[in-house]
Parts: structure tokens; sequence; C-alpha cells
């Protein structure tokens, strides 16, 4: 995909002018373009030439030739082009298509040829855009030059007023361009890591083997959103490789085509190094953060009820910069009669039991800053117990039932509508097994149903199923609604992050 | 590593500028006028002139001017200008430029910062960037796109240079972090660019991050992001199932440009059939749905390497292959037509030949110019087919009969040799093609076409009926005898003048010995000469008939090969005929019609009368008739087919050898890895296809790739250009690469002066041209230096370097001046063997207007060996086949076929006969479109055949 050199030269073979956009030495360029004469054929329809080394992609501009010089690897739709393109901003330059005439514009057309190639590589632009960048009209350098006349002409005092104020405006721009920079981080990745629902046996390999794994059959994932499914009855298929629903049907055909071929593939291939990386993209970019999050520990027994269920929060905070430690946190919470509050010793207990208000005891004292440690500094936190089987956000019912030399699970799963889960997994163990189990049926979004079935087993074999998944809302309801600056001025930009996550959630 | 080239501009060498005007005109304050001076100065500095004070001047008075085009020709002249001493350092006054790019980078026009940007990327002296990386910084963030695209760039170029990464230690860092926020398309891949060529994992990562989004990413991007997976797989081949997904996602991209390098990616990537196919199926799809002849031509290319590849999954696409043919370019129908005959199998044929029969009766009614040589193409392609699956002939060969009177005489021919063919091949079909050959006979226009057409009929007419109808068929087509009375003298005259306005030089050629396909010699008449010529359409009333009107034209060829067709069916009714009386009736009136012809011959009618060939083989014919003998018989009835179904057998016997030697090329080596499917159940992995092809392309391409052969080879090119006892003592040895020859000089000073201004000189006879001009050193008493010269070459021809080497010793006032030897640079390493068909090295030999013809002279005794030490010693590729050099006859004819660099044809021909007294005769003709490899072929033939030594 590189352009080596882009040149015009007469029909007989004079170069006249030849821009080259890789290192290459004078003898191999004016070698290569010395012998595009007499490889290109008379009477010929097309119009490229291939060596055995080069590409030359040429077009006649009446007694001219405009011609690329490429790798042979080169794509030759985007070079035809980039072709296109050159062959109209010839003219435009230069006044007369002949010898002379490219001769006097020899500079100009160096100068357009680079706004169309750089460094080998097509640019998208169009013929309008080269000759605005080639003519180099700039309102900001009228601007530039506008107010330096000014300050020639107005006084000694005025000029520094003047100058003070471009300070001014320039810090201000910069700020600007700086808040506008770092909005947006970080917010790629999570997306990436929800997958569509899926079915997947973990480690292909080990169901051929029969080695006795105790394997487990996760529900991966569903997706917040609702999707067009339909629920459909499916075995598993060969080769352990799982079963997807709702995906691109023909990519899902190909890749298995591909799969049963011998190519190893890797579907929703995760980032390698993702472990140091994800701690650069999760940094935080604003000068404070608040982390509200809470840990979800429930067993739920397999014949239904509530053996335990207790929530766990805490909200952290964290500042970049010393200079912003001086403040105060307003909170507030959902009035969630079941959750209790305890602040930090160093707190302000009054100010939060009559105001809300998270500060410290010691108003003339910051909060710690700096970035050591992900967590920050612990600010609040929370407990909530309850008994309550309708605060429980998934319930799941497993009735494996044997029947014959077959034993059917069937596993139900439902959703409350408190909140909106993410990255849902629910593993189940299974007995050891010399084949995958295979399943019978499986639908649902929030609620849902599968059924597998695998040789006779013991029922408690398949428990404790374990769930996983997180969350964007609190059982608390926590938001931080204001960050009140000590010692006045405009209030610091502040982030706020709120996780539910599952610490231990099973069905024993 | 040489100095890399970054313009060229046309130098015209008729108005030279001076050094003192550009100077002056540099110092004043027109801008005009300083722009042309700028540009004056970079045309010196690229034609070799130095100038090494306008440096100064330019920062003086160039580099404060506001100019924008003033400006951005500065940085050209930044660019090309030397910015090292001879060691490598960068030179002192170089900080000058520094303060100025640095301003130019802080400029508030956005365009200045980024075409300054830009030329840092040029810029390869880290002392001079490395004040201007918080300038470039500064840029990254700019809110004009132009700039930030451009400070990417910088950036990517700066890290790469060596022990760049130490000047830009955070760089991926900082790039990875613009890339996740930018938003202009250019800038975004040029980031992806850096990342992907400076910190591959960080690119990776990116990569696998967005996974869903790159579908949705701009053009330019995903096309980096397929040269970062083929990178990334061909140095990791396990890592490849991570990216296929991508790769499907991207073929429904709606960019061709994707699709093409996706498909591409692909067949690199993976060799499962899968993969392939949909490789196959995608450059199938843009051979229909682009209309670019470029495009649909390098599309088949890449369909043609899939077909040797992967030949079983391109059978399947064959059909939609085919569909090509209906772009009207006859390279694309070439190349269309030569993948499709590699694909057909039993499966697909009659579908392949009921679609080349459509196309055939497409160019019947559809008046292209070109439809001749298509439709030619189209029945060497149903040939083809009609050899390797005997079984549709029968389908195509009556429609192809049709073509028979056909006026493009070589589509013509072509359908006589396959009718030829197919009759002997194909028993079933002799009848109806008898049948049908003898009601279109009238048809035929051309001699060539009539000659053959001829054979068939004497060869295949069996039955009785066939042959009568056979002999009565030429009869009519002959006419009316005599062909030439006493009435028609009085009309002579008129016809002699419209022949005699016919150039003398026919008759002359006519006499002439013309060389046949096989190199040997053979009389014609001018008529059939000019068939060579096509389209030719023989003139005449169809009335008259063709044989007639063929005959008073003088073709008394085609008169011979009726006699010995009429002698053949006369001989065979003699076997079929029970009633005497009726084969006497016959064979009288062959003799009747031998004998008028020559009388035709030898009647001063024609302008030129029966040459001695054909009248010895009408006059044998007639003698045959007249006293038949079964001798005499089996030679006219059997032998004649015997040879023909040997030569078939022959060509077939070819075939199958050159489809065996290709087949056994593609085996594995002894040591080559083999994958066993079952151990490893990953197909198409195999570490053999490790290598960088990507780079290897560029490097190629940039010519960074040239294979330094062994030093010993070196030094046998080692020529010594002075002798020992001059002053200074120089010797040369030439390395010669495809388009130039570079000249590594070793200059020795053997006196006790220091020499000045010494100067090697280098002047150049033939194509040859010296790149740089000559530069000035002052060499040291006893002190040797290297001096190098590249000298360009553009034709394949000898040429001579010649020169002097110039100096001025400190007690002498003059230039003192040492002659060089000569140093001739040979053809040999220009022209390497190549292949062309019979019929191109004709067309090419008629045409070719320098012939070089050497005498044989040699101690060589065989024939043979004469043969292979003339290949040996020319480079060049004996197209006449080996069988037909066979055997201990005395004499031997061949040609020789070769192809310079430069895309010229060399043709030659041996012919040698062997004498009594066991010497070698004859002439070595060579032929070439232009004088310059004639005259160094000659001269390196004469040379090298003496032989022995």
């Amino acid at each position: 995909m590189v352009v080596l050199a882009a040149s015009i030269m007469s029909k007989n073979g004079k170069v006249l002018v030849s821009r080259q956009f890789v290192d290459m030495s004078r003898i191999r360029i004016e070698g290569l373009l010395a012998a595009f004469p007499k490889l290109i054929g008379i009477g010929k329809q097309h119009t490229y030439v291939e060596t055995e080394n080069v590409r030359y992609v040429y077009q006649p501009i009446e007694a001219l030739y405009l011609l690329l010089v490429t790798n042979k690897q080169s794509n030759i739709l985007d070079d035809l082009e980039t072709l296109r393109l050159l062959s109209k901003l010839v003219p435009e330059y230069s006044m007369s298509l002949d010898e002379e005439g490219i001769c006097q514009t020899a500079f100009e057309l160096i100068f357009a040829f680079d706004e169309v190639i750089s460094l080998g590589h097509k640019e998208n632009v169009t013929v309008a855009q080269v000759k605005q960048y080639c003519e180099m009209e700039s309102h900001e350098e009228k601007l530039h030059k506008l107010l330096l006349q000014n300050k020639i002409d107005e006084t000694k005092r005025r000029m520094k007023e003047e100058a003070s104020k471009i300070d001014q405006m320039k810090i201000e721009k910069n700020r600007g361009n700086k808040g506008g920079f770092m909005s947006s981080m970080g917010s790629g990745r999570i997306e990436s890591s929800f997958s569509d629902m899926s079915i997947s046996s973990g480690g292909g390999g080990g169901f051929g083997s029969g080695s006795g794994f105790g394997l487990t059959t996760d529900i991966d994932s569903f997706a917040s959103k609702p999707k067009g499914r339909q629920p459909s009855s499916a075995t598993a298929p060969p080769k352990g490789l799982g079963m997807k629903l709702g995906k691109n049907q023909r990519a899902n055909q190909f890749l298995e085509s591909l799969k049963a071929e011998g190519e190893m593939i890797v579907e929703d291939a995760q980032p390698s190094k993702l472990s140091s990386h994800i701690a650069t993209a999760l940094q935080p970019t604003d000068p404070v953060t608040l982390t509200a999050e809470e840990k979800l520990n429930v067993t739920l027994k397999r014949d239904g009820g509530l053996s335990n269920f207790d929530v766990q929060g805490q909200l952290s905070l964290q500042i970049l910069n010393p200079e912003d430690g001086l403040i105060q946190v307003q909170i507030e919470t959902g009035g969630n009669p079941g959750v209790i509050f305890k602040t930090h010793p160093n707190m302000n207990k009054e100010l939060f039991a009559n105001e809300n208000i998270l500060g410290l005891r010691d108003p003339t004292r910051p909060f710690p800053t700096g970035q050591t440690g992900d967590a920050g500094v612990g600010l609040l936190k929370w407990r909530m117990q309850s008994a309550d089987e309708s605060m429980v956000p998934l319930t799941i019912n497993c009735w494996p039932s044997v029947s014959g030399n077959e034993t059917f699970v069937s596993i139900e799963y439902e959703a409350s509508s408190l909140f909106d889960l993410r990255n849902v997994m629910i593993s189940v163990p299974l007995p050891a097994l010399r084949e995958p189990p295979s399943v019978r049926q499986i639908d649902g979004e929030w609620s849902g149903a599968m059924e597998f079935v695998v040789p006779p087993a013991d029922s408690s074999s398949f428990f404790p199923i374990s769930v996983r998944f997180s969350a964007t809302s609190t059982y608390s309801e926590l938001k931080v609604v204001n960050i009140l600056p000590l010692k006045g001025g405009a209030p610091p930009k502040f982030s706020q992050r709120t996780q539910l996550v599952t610490e231990n959630y099973q069905v024993v | 590593m040489e100095k890399s080239c970054t313009l060229l501009v046309h130098f015209d060498k008729g108005t030279p500028a001076i050094a003192t005007e550009i100077k002056e005109a540099l110092e004043g304050s027109d801008v005009s006028a300083k722009i042309d001076a700028m540009k004056k100065a970079i045309s010196l500095l690229l034609n070799g002139e130095t100038l090494p004070q306008l440096f100064i001047t330019i920062v003086r008075y160039v580099l404060p001017s506001e100019d924008h085009t003033v400006q951005k020709l500065l940085l050209l002249y930044l660019e090309i200008i030397d910015k090292k001493d001879q060691k490598g350092r960068v030179l002192p006054e170089m900080i000058l430029i520094c303060q100025n790019l640095r301003n130019n980078l802080q400029h508030p026009n956005e365009y200045i910062r980024g075409v300054t940007l830009r030329f840092l990327c040029r810029l390869n002296e880290t002392e001079i960037i490395e004040p201007l990386i918080p300038s470039v910084l500064q840029n990254l963030e700019h809110r004009h796109p132009f700039i930030r695209r451009n400070a990417i760039l910088a950036m990517m170029a700066i890290y790469k240079l060596p022990h760049g990464d130490q000047l830009l230690v955070d760089a991926p860092e900082m790039i990875e972090k613009v890339l996740s926020t930018e938003q202009d398309q250019s800038a975004k891949r040029n980031a992806f660019l850096m990342l992907f060529n400076c910190d591959q994992d960080r690119a990776i990562n990116y990569l696998l991050t967005n996974v869903d989004k790159v579908s949705e990413w701009g053009e330019l991007l995903q096309m980096v992001v397929l040269e970062l997976i083929r990178k990334v797989c061909r140095t990791n081949r396990g890592e490849k199932g991570k990216y296929i997904k991508i790769i499907i996602s991207l073929l429904n991209a709606p960019s061709n440009a994707v699709i093409y390098e996706c498909a591409g990616t692909l067949v690199s990537l993976s060799s499962a059939p899968t993969a392939i196919r949909a490789a196959a199926n995608t450059y199938c799809q843009l051979l229909l749905s682009q209309s670019d002849n470029n495009v649909k031509l390098i599309v088949l290319d890449r369909l043609n390497e899939l077909k040797s590849s992967h030949r079983e999954i391109m059978v399947d696409r064959i059909m939609d292959v085919l569909r090509a043919l209906s772009s009207p370019n006859l390279d694309i129908q070439r190349k269309t037509l030569d993948i499709v005959l590699e694909l057909i199998t039993p499966r697909n044929i009659n579908e392949v030949v009921l679609m080349l029969k459509k196309e055939v009766m497409k160019t019947q009614n559809g008046e292209l110019e070109k439809n001749g040589e298509y439709r030619q193409m189209l029945i060497q392609a149903i040939h083809s087919c009609a050899v390797k699956f005997p079984e549709v002939a029968s389908t195509v060969v009556h429609l192809l009969m049709d073509f028979l009177g056909d006026s493009n005489v070589a589509s013509a021919i072509d359908v006589a040799i396959f009718v030829r063919e197919i009759i002997e091949t194909n028993p079933k079909l002799r009848v109806s093609i008898i049948t049908r050959l003898l009601d279109t006979f009238y048809q035929i226009r051309a001699a060539r076409v009539c000659c053959c057409a001829l054979w068939i009929i004497g060869e295949y007419c069996l039955s009785l009926s066939e042959v009568e109808s056979g002999i009565a068929t030429i009869k009519q087509c002959l006419g009316e005898l005599p062909f030439y009375s006493i009435s028609e003298e009085g009309e002579a005259p008129t016809d002699a003048s419209k022949n005699s306005q016919q150039p003398s030089s026919v008759t002359v050629s006519s006499r002439r010995p013309a060389i046949l396909s096989d190199g040997t010699y053979a009389t014609q008449s001018a008529a059939s000469e000019t068939a060579f010529s096509p389209p030719t359409i023989v003139q005449g009333s169809l009335a008259a008939g063709n044989l007639r009107s063929l005959l008073l034209t003088g073709d008394f060829f085609l008169g011979a090969v009726v006699a010995c067709t009429l002698t053949k069916l006369v001989l065979r009714l003699e076997e079929v005929q029970p009633s005497r009386v009726e084969v006497n009736k016959v064979s009288t009136q062959a003799l009747l019609i031998m004998v008028s012809m020559i009388q035709l011959g030898q009647s001063p009618v024609l302008s030129h009368p029966i040459d001695c060939d054909s009248y010895d083989r009408i006059v044998l014919c007639v003698r045959l008739l007249c006293s038949t003998g079964d001798e005499v018989r089996k030679i006219w009835l059997q032998s004649c087919r015997q040879s023909f179904v040997k030569m078939l057998s022959e060509k077939q016997l070819r075939e199958t050898e050159e489809l065996k030697a290709k087949a056994q090329v593609s085996y594995a080596q002894p040591d080559d890895l083999i994958d066993f499917y079952h151990l490893k159940s990953r197909k198409g992995m195999s570490q053999l296809e490790l290598e960088d092809e990507v780079q290897d392309d560029l490097k190629r391409a940039t010519g960074e790739f040239i294979k330094d052969g062994d030093d010993a080879n070196k030094l046998n090119r080692v020529l010594q250009l002075t002798g020992f006892s001059d002053p200074v003592y120089a010797e040369a040895y030439v390395t010669v690469h495809h388009y130039d020859i570079v000249l590594d000089v070793t200059v020795i000073n053997r006196t006790t002066e220091t020499l000045q201004n010494l100067c090697l000189e280098l002047a150049t006879m033939g194509d040859l041209k010296l790149v740089e001009r000559p530069q000035n050193y002052t060499l040291a008493p006893e002190s040797s230096r290297q001096i190098k010269a590249n000298i360009k070459v553009s034709s394949t021809e000898t040429g001579v370097i010649f020169g002097n080497i110039v100096y001025e010793a400190s007690n002498v006032l003059e230039r003192t001046v040492v002659v060089l030897n000569d140093i001739h640079i040979d053809i040999m390493d220009y022209i390497s063997p190549a292949v062309c068909t019979d019929a191109a090295f004709r067309s090419m030999w008629a045409e070719f207007e320098w012939e070089n013809k050497v005498a044989v002279n040699t101690i060589i005794q065989s024939e043979k060996d004469f043969l292979d030490h003339i290949i040996k010693s020319t480079n060049m590729k004996c197209l006449t086949a080996p069988s037909a050099l066979d055997g201990d006859c005395g004499f031997l004819a061949a040609n020789l076929y070769a192809k310079s660099v430069f895309g010229e044809d060399a043709l030659v021909n041996v012919s040698i006969e062997k004498q009594l007294d066991g010497k070698l005769s004859g002439y070595i003709r060579i032929r070439s479109k232009t004088q310059g490899i004639a005259l160094s072929l000659g001269d390196k033939i004469t040379l090298k055949q003496k032989g022995g030594s």
C-alpha cells in the first residue's frame, strides 16, 4: 500500500517532475523512470505496467505521462483513485499541459502532490481541499497579524493590556481543548466486553479427553438491551465449540466452516495486555473522582428462600492535585431504611447527619491526594441486610430430574426489575462427563429458561450454582450532588462512578 | 546506504542560472524574484552543483521572509542540501535553521505549521530535531486537524530514527491517547500507523479493544488495520484466529479498495477452503463490478495466483471468471481464457464450451474491429478444450467449420488445424466432418486454409462416394479448363499490366528462400508469403471458384497441393472403385488438371513463372498417376497418415511432459516441513509461510534489496584503470544492477606530493549517462581514496566508459591528466532467456529492421555442440524443440530468443551445415528493433563463437 513516487514525464521519456515518498536513491528512481517509456506497449487498453519489482500506474495527459510508481502489492483500487485525483490537480496548477508548462510549475505541483500522498499513504482529500491547503490562507494568521499591527500602533500601556488579554485567551483556549480531550476517555472499553448471549462450554479440549474435570456450563453475559432473538432448541455442536444465538448468520457459518477445516478461531478476542492497560485506561482524569461501590453477598437456597443477603457499600474519594484538597462533598441518599451509614472517624459526623455533607473534622486540613491506590480514601461505609426475597436481583430455580438413564436439568432464572444487570454469568457445576451436555432448549431475556441433558447424576452435583454480574445502580442510591470548595472559587470538576458488583452470590 | 533522493525536477541546461544572480535576487526584497531564485537554486542543487556559499545568504535573507511560498521552498531546499560533513557529523551551521523551524512550528498559520511538520518527517539528523521536540508535541493537540495529522506523522518519523525512541520516550502512549479521542479520519489513520510502526502491541491492543467498531471506521484506517493483521500474523501465526473475524466483517465494507485488500489478507493468512473461497468470491465480484481495465487485469492476476495454489476451489468459480469475457478488452479476454483453460474438468467442460460457443456466435454479428482476434482466441480455447475432452468436439466442430471461410486468415487457419486434429482423434466424426467440409469448401478464401483443407480431403475421403464428391468439389472449384487460353491472351496485356503494378520486390522475394518456422529454408511463392500478414482477403469472384482465382494470382504452391490431393484421391479410388474404366476416366481428368497448371505456370500470362519446387512436385504427381506401384501407393495412402498420427502423439507427449515437469516442481523438498493434519489440526499454518513478503516487496521496489554477490565474485570484476608507474594509480570494480552501473574506484597517490583538485572525469558512449557531476578531492602523499560513480543505463547496448584523472600538484601550475583504460559494459548482464510463440517470433522477425549477419567460423565440429555453445555464451533460450534438433543429418537450424531488462527483444537464427571436410559453415542472424542489440550481440557472438578454449 505504498506509493513510491509520483512523477510527470514527457512522452519521449524526459522526467519533468518527480516526488518520492519513501527513501530511495537517486539512481534507483531515475532508473525506474527511464525504464518506464520502454515498458508501455502500444495500443493497450490498460494503464499499468508491472516489472519484477515495481508497478507503474499511469495516465496520459496530452503530451505527458502522469505516473505513480508503487510496489507490487500495492492496492490498485487505491492507487487508481490517487492517480485520478492527481490528474485533476495537474491542470489546476499547470496552465499548459506540455513540457514547458510543467517545468514552470514544477514546485507548485510538488507541493500539491505532498498534500495527496503522505509517506506513501493516500490521503482522503478533494481537489478543493488541496487547493485550500496550498493557498495557505489562514484566518488565524490574519488575526495574529492584526493584533501585531495593533500592538505597534497603540501605546505601551495599551499594548500590555492587550497582551495580557491574549494570554488570557490562550489559557482559556488551552483549557477548553484539554477538557474536550479527556471527557471521552475510557468509555470504549467497557462496551466491548459485552458479548451477545451465548452458552459456551469452557475448555473445549477437556470434553473430548474425558479426564473428568468438573466442567461448567456458563450462561454468559446477557446483553442489557433487548434484541430480537428467537427461542430455539439446539443440540450442542460437535467438538464442544459452543453455540451462539442471534449473531450474524453469515459470518457465523463462515467461522464454523473455517473451524471445521481446522482454522483456529478466537471469538471475542480480548486485548492481551489488558491488565496493565485497563489501569491506564481507567486512570482518573478529572481532578476529583468519587466512587460508590456496593458488594453483594447473597446465598439462596436451592428449594427457594433466602439464607443470607448482605450489601456492603463504600464511598471513596480520589483527588489528583493537592490544591483541590480543601473540599466538602454534598451527597444524597435514596432513603432506603435498611441502609445503615457509618462515616470515617476523621469525618465531621454532625455535618453529615444534619446536612448530608461529608467534610473533615478539621476544616483546615485537606483530603489526602495522589493517585496511589486505585480505591482512594474511604469516606463513608454502609451496610444493609435483609430477609426480604423481593430484594434479590436475580433468582434462580434449578431442577435436576432423573429420567431413565438421563438427568434433565432445567434452570429458570428471573431478574428483578430493580436493576439493570450486566455481564451476567451463571456457572453450573457438572459431574464428570465424557461428552458435553446436550442443550435441549434455551431462551430468555430478562427471565428465561434452559434445559440440558447429562447422563444420570446426583442432583446435588449441580450445586452450588454461582452467579456473577454487575450493575450501575445501587441499593443505597447514594449520589454525589456537589463538591463544595472551602477556600471559595469555582468548584473543581468531579466525576463519580457508581457500581454494584457481586462478591459471593450462590445458590446452594 | 546511499543518500535518498526526495524530488526530481527537470533541469533545462539551455539557461543556466548563475550563482551570483541567484544570490542577488535572494538578498533583494522582491518576493517573486526571491521565489524564482529559490527555485533556481534548488534546480541547480538537484543537478549536482553544491553552491556552498549560498547557505549563509539563505539563512540571512530567506529565513526571515514572511511569504508562505518562500518558506515552503526553503523547506525543500533544506530537504535536499547535505546536512552532514564527510565524517557523518552534522554541520555546525545547521543550528542556524533550528530557530526558524521552531518559529514555523509555532506559526499562527496552520499550514506553515503543517508543512514544517511534514518536512520533519524527511529529516534524519537528530541533532537538529532534538530542540524542536517540545514544539512538535504542542502541535499534537492543536485544534486544526491538518496540523495534528502531520504532527503525528512527524512523531512517527522521529521515533523511527536511530535513537529516536530516546528522544520521544513516551510517544506511543501519547499517540494512543490521541487515537482514542481523535475524530479526523486521516489523523486517526496516521496515529494508528504510528502505533503500528513504533509499538505494535499497543496497536493490537487498540484494535482488539475496538473490535466491534472496525467496520465503522474510515476506509484509510481499515486499510492500515488489514496491513497490521497481515504483519502480526506473519510473525506470529498462532495469533491469527483472533483476526479472522475482523477480516470477515471488513469483507462487507463499502469501499472496494478495502474489500480487495481483505481478500488478499485472507489468502495470505489462511489456506482453509472457506477462506480461499471467500477471497475468490470477492475477487470475482470485483472483476464484474469494476469497470476499470487495470483493476480487472490485476484481479485476474490474483485469481491466477489462487488458481495455482488452490485449484480445486477455483474450479467451482470457473463460470464466474468466465463472465469477465464480456469485457471488450483483448488482454482481459486472453487472461480470462488462460485461467479458465486450466480449470476445466469433466464436470464443467460442457458449461464452459457452451459459453465459449455463445461468445463465438456473438463475434459473428457485432462488428467490432477486434472481433477477428478475439474469435481466434476463442477458437484456440475451444481447440484445447476439445483436445483435453474429446467428447465435446462433436458439439463444436460443426459450428467452427462455419469459420473456415472467415476473412480473418489466422482464425480460419486455427479452425482448419483444429478440424484436422479432430478428424484424426475422433474417428466417429469423420463422415460428418468430411461431408461438411466438402459442402463449405468453396467458401474458403485463403490459400493456406485451402492447403490444409485439401490435405484433409485427400487423407480422409475413404468411401467411394466421398472420394468421388471430393474430386468433384476440387474440380468445381478449379472451374473450366484450361486456366488460360488463346482468347485470354488478348486480355493478357491488361492483366499483365495489372500485375506489373505490384512492386517488383514481390517477384524478387518470391525467388528468395524463406525460413520456415523450424528454421529450415523453403521456396515459397509470393502469394502465400503475403498471407502471413493477416487479414488477407483474397480477391476473385466466387463464381470462378476459389482455387482457380488463387491459382491465377500465381500461387503454385497451392497448385502443387491440389495435384497431390488429386493423386491421393485417385489412388484411393483405385481401391474402392471396382470399375477400372471409371478409375481411368477420373485419372485422366486429374492428369489434365495438373498439366493445365504446369501450362499456366509456364505461360507468359502471369508475371512470374512457376517455381521449381512446385513444378517438380506436380510433375512427380503426373508421373505417379501414369505408373502406379504398390510401394508408392503405400507411401501416399498410409505413411502420410502415419506421420501425422506420430506428430499428434508427439505433441501430446510434449504437453504431458510439460505438465509432469510442472507438477514435479510443486513437490515437497526432502527437508521440507510437513504438517500432519491429525497431529496439528491446523491446516495452512505452515512455518514456511513466515517470510515477510510485504517488507521484501517494498525493499525490492526501492532498490534496497540488492543481493551482494560473494566478495570473490566481486574481485573478478576488478579493472585496472591506470598503470602501476603512473603518478596516480586507479582501479575500479564494476557492479551492474538493472538500471544502473556503480563504479567503485580506488585512487592511490603514488607520488610524495599532495595532489590537489583531483577529479575523476568520466565520459560515456552508448546509452549510458553519468548521474552526478564529479567532485574535486585533495589527496595526501601515498594516500588512497574511494570514489563512487553512478552511471545510468537506459537500453541494452555495449556501452563504453572512458575518462581521465585530472589533478594539480602543488609546485606545478597546470593540470596534469592521466588517461584511463576503457571500461566495456557487457550486454550479457542485461539480457535473459525468454520464451515466445512461434508466430510471435516470426512476426517480430519480419518486422524488425536491424539485422546483423555473422558468418560461422568455429573449430567446433558438431552442429549440436556449436548450438549449445552459442546458447551458453549469449544467454538465450532455444525456441526450437529438441526433437527437431535430434538426429545427425549434417545441418541444423534453430531460433534463439531473449529479452532485455528494458523489454527489448533479441532474435537469433542459427543455420549451419556440416561441410565435407568436417567443418561447420553457415550464418548466425541477429535481428532486433534497435541497432544497439543487433550490434552488441553480433560482437559478442563473433568474439565467442570460435569456441574450443
